[in-house]
């Protein structure tokens, strides 16, 4: 018996237990791509490998790591310093959680841009604002443990803003952290929550992306509705297998990607303050506060518009309007494919009104991000309250701009484009 | 004591600062100097240079580590970083019954540091990524006399510091360019400490960025060989 045919066989003893063959070809050999897709369409691979590293090397940084408020910060120096390699260890999983917030940035972006929300995949841009809010804790978890200074005073600030809730607010703010300050019990259920319920929680989620995803298929540049012309076999003709045409596509992207990553890892492994803050490099002092407390970049948008709020209205105060405004800022998201009115998908052929929104809710973000960043001045809180209209205008007036404006007629098939 | 017109030079200097980094778009941080009530001095750190670290680490040993411990950090690590042979380093520059696969704690107690100095000294073992090489190497290099003080002396950098200037007279000994390579010295060995894997780190990423080039050219092959199919 040849090994080809053994393998057959071992092949065929297992698919008439589990149906092996049929999901690896459904998933990956044969998922069917569309033939149109860009380079926008490479974040969802990298974003799957990324979370496979964070998994990785954050399974071998909590090997090392003490979550206790006495121990946590010299147990990352003993990481850093007498770990095997724990330095390199420790810089990736810092290094990526700015990596991962950056790529699904960009796949957000993409599904913004090309209507992937749109009618049938709401469920998976469901999916997907799931896993950025699951992302979000676990970023701010993890930044939780180093116990640094920013560590304890981002996560003073942060825990803080749930006080501001009318009536409930000061328990609730107690509740989660376990105490009247943030202290050790603080740290060490935020360290649970990083390392076992959040992961899960990101996993099983991503994994009902995908699914999703493979059941209904993807969007393409064009938003063309590939489905419609399908081969005898049926398979759509604007098509080709994932297998090797897109791999080899995904894995030269990913050559790229590394290259980018390696190259903030082993020579610029703090990014200049943005991946790793020199602040975090004292121990946390509860009686000594920083001079300006700033999250990380990947929440910079979010907190120049809580600080753009400083006015209270309706009885409620300016804290909690502002962290309800950065709250709504995440949650919008959810509802995009219910605002968006428009009969074609890619921005390509929406009219001048689309463009033009989509234009500045780009501009504002990354305002906001510059904006969340820097000391606040009179000026500055001025342009954040703009850039926070031109944000939220993007999504409330979705409605009526998608359906007055004039669309382009969207072509029947890709080789028609 | 900075006069009125001095401080609203400072706001001027703030504001021109502030609109610089508004529209380049550069800085994070904050509108003051990154040196206290000066620029900081230029310095770029040199963690290659052997000999520098090793006079570095024996003046830190000889005026600092009496105050200032490197808890994080092992004698032994700091040895065999510095190519010091562990024999000559036990002798020389471990002062206690510590062994030299110990973390660098110091004897003094904390509760005898606040009676002598009205402060605990800080651990320096992060201090120069802290606060940057440049920092440390501006502080060094700017006490002055000031009778107001309890030791005579404050910072420039670091507005009435507990800490006495310890180096004064070696600073006296020395010509201004001595003392400047001096603290040179000192600055270049904490950069190394605060980051003791950094060359190793830099050495290594080079091997990885060129497989990665290698890997990605390769890739990018068999990429273009599976494209011309779709044609």
């Amino acid at each position: 018996m040849t090994t080809d045919t053994r393998t057959k066989r071992f092949l065929s003893w297992i698919d008439f237990r589990f149906p092996l063959t049929e999901v690896f070809e459904r998933h990956l050999s044969k998922y069917p791509a569309p033939t149109n897709l860009n380079i926008w369409y490479l974040f969802g691979f990298l974003l799957i490998v990324v979370l496979a590293m964070q998994i990785v090397t954050g399974l071998w940084l909590m090997m090392n790591y003490t979550n206790s408020a006495e121990e946590a910060f010299s147990s990352v120096e003993y990481i850093m310093r007498d770990v095997e390699y724990g330095w390199l260890i420790r810089y990736m999983h810092a290094a990526g959680a700015s990596a991962f917030f950056a790529l699904i940035y960009l796949h957000m972006f993409r599904g913004m841009m090309y209507g992937s929300y749109q009618k049938p995949r709401e469920l998976i841009w469901l999916g997907g604002w799931f896993t950025y809010l699951i992302l979000m804790a676990e970023g701010f978890t993890g930044y939780v443990l180093p116990w640094g200074q920013m560590s304890f005073w981002a996560a003073q600030v942060i825990i803080s803003l749930f006080s501001s809730i009318p009536v409930v607010g000061e328990d609730l703010a107690t509740w989660i952290r376990g105490d009247y300050l943030v202290s050790g019990i603080t740290l060490s259920r935020l360290f649970a929550f990083h390392v076992v319920l959040l992961p899960i929680l990101l996993i099983a989620i991503v994994f009902f992306h995908i699914l999703a995803l493979h059941e209904i298929g993807s969007n393409n540049p064009d938003g063309i509705d590939v489905k419609k012309h399908l081969d005898e076999d049926g398979v759509p003709l604007d098509t080709k297998p994932f297998f090797p045409y897109d791999i080899s596509h995904d894995i030269f992207a990913l050559g790229v990607f590394l290259i980018i990553f390696c190259s903030v890892v082993f020579f610029f492994p703090t990014g200049g303050g943005y991946i790793i803050e020199y602040v975090n490099y004292e121990p946390a002092n509860p009686l000594s506060t920083p001079a300006h407390i700033v999250p990380s970049w990947y929440y910079t948008p979010f907190y120049a518009m809580l600080r753009a709020v400083d006015f209270p209205l309706f009885g409620l105060t300016a804290k909690f309007l502002g962290f309800a405004t950065m709250m709504a800022a995440v949650a919008i998201f959810a509802v995009l494919p219910w605002l968006d009115r428009s009969p074609v998908k890619s921005i390509k052929y929406k009219g001048i009104l689309s463009k033009s929104f989509l234009g500045i809710f780009v501009v504002s973000f990354f305002a906001l991000c510059y904006l969340g960043m820097v000391p606040p001045t009179e000026t500055k809180t001025l342009l954040s309250k703009i850039f926070t209209l031109g944000y939220f205008s993007y999504f409330l007036l979705m409605p009526i701009y998608t359906r007055i404006e004039k669309c382009k007629p969207v072509p029947e098939r890709v080789a028609e484009v | 004591m900075q006069t009125c017109s001095g401080e609203s030079s400072r706001g001027m200097k703030l504001i021109v600062i502030l609109a610089f980094a508004f529209f380049s778009g550069l800085s994070s941080s904050a509108g003051e100097y990154k040196c206290g009530s000066i620029e900081c001095y230029e310095f770029s750190p040199d963690t290659k240079d052997k000999e520098s670290l090793q006079r570095g680490l024996s003046a830190y040993m000889n005026f600092c580590y009496g105050c200032h411990s490197l808890k994080y950090s092992r004698y032994k690590r700091v040895a065999e970083d510095l190519s010091i042979p562990l024999d000559i380093y036990e002798q020389n520059l471990i002062f206690d019954d510590s062994k030299i696969g110990d973390l660098m704690h110091i004897s003094l107690k904390e509760s005898k540091a606040i009676e002598l100095l009205g402060a605990k000294p800080p651990d320096l073992t992060l201090e120069a990524r802290l606060r940057s090489p440049e920092w440390v190497y501006t502080y060094l290099n700017t006490f002055y006399e000031d009778a107001s003080r309890p030791y005579g002396v404050n910072n420039k950098v670091y507005a009435n510091v507990s800490m006495p200037h310890v180096l004064e007279d070696i600073q006296s000994e020395l010509s201004e360019e001595e003392y400047g390579r001096y603290i040179a010295d000192i600055t270049n060995f904490l950069t190394y400490v605060s980051d003791p894997s950094a060359e190793t780190r830099k050495q290594l990423g080079i091997y990885v960025i060129l497989f990665l080039l290698i890997f990605t050219a390769f890739a990018y092959l068999v990429y273009r060989e599976f494209k011309k199919d779709l044609k």
